[in-house]
């Protein structure tokens, strides 16, 4: 499916409907990041927690996860100065859960194309993509939408090659059904200890990865 | 109301049930974060609070859930209410009298309650029109309070802006929400208040 076809692989930046400019000045800086973590708020909020500081910064992690963001504004982002001056290892992509306006199809289409286009401007790096989550109290239309999002992923995803797939949504949905709001305080983020819970997987992966590749010499040393 | 916000009140309405809260948090996104961070526990639980934060919510949205059963089974003393920085659209003016009709009906329904008024953060990363917004609407709804016994406002802008007018992504990580450490010196002077209003209370 190209960007013509697919409007959830046209990058486009958000526009300020609300009148304070936030999402133009949300910028992270760093140094040499090994690992960079991009796409919405289920990025951006795990670094607002323990989790991210005892887990991931001591792997040279930069967080570019915004609030809202969609697979359009990711895409946007990433070809408009994000990816330009560092060199990360690898890449952790999440993002997909708002693409409200967009079909299954369309949005695991989205996810392909910003893993395309990462690997395009990071030949040497690797892609973690987690699935998304399950969301919402009880059973709805959007937990459907984001499991079928994921069997698609699942299946085009190795094609792009160091490319890997993983689903952390697993535990979150009990037997009734029913998501509790100590993993998700509002059904759709997740709270301290889920973060916990899915870090644990995420991390073995990271180091697995970071571990396999050979490092390359930096020119400054933190 | 969407399914989201539906399966918000019902778990209010359905937790006040079985809970007897000194203090009751509401509000949007603001409110429901802090029950997120370690200060809650250590600052607020102590004090036998109630979080009833939205994300997203607007002043209508609040006062919709308060007439709606979420005080029909309690009676918090101090009722602190953090809500307006959602009302997109809204002149400061309608959006104080928003606040006011909230703190009215908690009055209604909770006659020996005080409501404690947080003032709206400054937001956005350098100024801009909400800032001056949440600026207007704080100096009004300070104005009407004041004669007010039941009422307090409270202003717990530690100093977000700096001298250059930015906010700095330390303290609002999306120039909105707030990080820990903002929630940290948010925090103490509001748990003094609510302290001093609680030992003020008759038992």
């Amino acid at each position: 499916m190209s960007a013509e076809e697919n409007p959830a692989a046209e990058p486009a930046p958000v526009i300020d409907v609300q009148g304070d400019g936030r999402w133009m000045s949300q910028e992270c800086k760093d140094a040499e990041p090994d690992v960079l973590f991009v796409g919405d708020s289920m990025v951006q909020l795990m670094q607002q927690y323990e989790v991210w500081r005892e887990v991931f910064s001591p792997l040279h992690a930069l967080n570019f996860g915004i609030g809202g963001d969609t697979t359009c504004n990711v895409l946007w982002r990433l070809q408009n100065g994000e990816l330009e001056n560092i060199r990360p290892r690898v890449v952790v992509l999440w993002v997909g859960t708002n693409n409200h306006e967009h079909t299954a199809d369309q949005v695991a289409g989205g996810i392909l194309a910003i893993a395309q286009l990462v690997l395009s401007r990071l030949p040497r790096s690797k892609i973690i993509v987690l699935g998304l989550l399950p969301r919402g109290e009880f059973p709805n239309p959007l937990r459907e939408k984001n499991a079928a999002v994921n069997n698609l992923l699942r299946a085009s995803l190795p094609q792009l090659g160091p490319v890997q797939f993983i689903d952390v949504g697993g535990s979150f949905v009990h037997s009734d059904g029913a998501i509790s709001s100590r993993d998700m305080f509002d059904f759709l983020h997740l709270t301290a200890s889920a973060y916990r819970t899915i870090s644990t997987t995420l991390h073995e992966l990271l180091l697995q990865m970071l571990e396999e590749m050979p490092q390359e010499r930096r020119a400054s040393l933190v | 109301m969407d399914v989201i916000g539906a399966s918000f009140h019902n778990r209010f309405v359905s937790d006040s049930k079985g809970k007897e809260p000194d203090v009751l948090f509401v509000g949007d996104s603001l409110v429901q974060l802090l029950h997120e961070f370690e200060v809650w526990r250590k600052l607020f639980s102590p004090l036998h609070a109630l979080n009833f934060g939205v994300s997203g919510d607007a002043t209508q949205h609040v006062l919709w859930r308060l007439i709606n059963g979420e005080l029909d089974y309690i009676s918090p003393k101090v009722v602190v209410l953090w809500v307006g920085t959602n009302n997109h659209g809204h002149t400061p003016e309608q959006i104080c009298g928003g606040i006011m009709a909230i703190i009215n009906v908690i009055h209604q329904k909770l006659p020996h309650a005080h409501t404690l008024v947080l003032g709206l953060l400054p937001r956005g990363k350098n100024p801009n029109p909400l800032r001056e917004r949440n600026a207007s609407v704080n100096a009004l709804v300070q104005a009407e309070v004041v004669s007010l016994s039941h009422v307090s406002f409270l202003d717990v802008d530690p100093g977000f802006i700096h001298s250059d007018g930015s906010i700095l992504h330390q303290d609002m990580y999306d120039y909105l929400h707030l990080t820990q450490q903002a929630y940290q010196r948010v925090c103490q002077p509001l748990y003094e208040r609510i302290k001093s209003l609680l030992d003020k209370q008759a038992p």
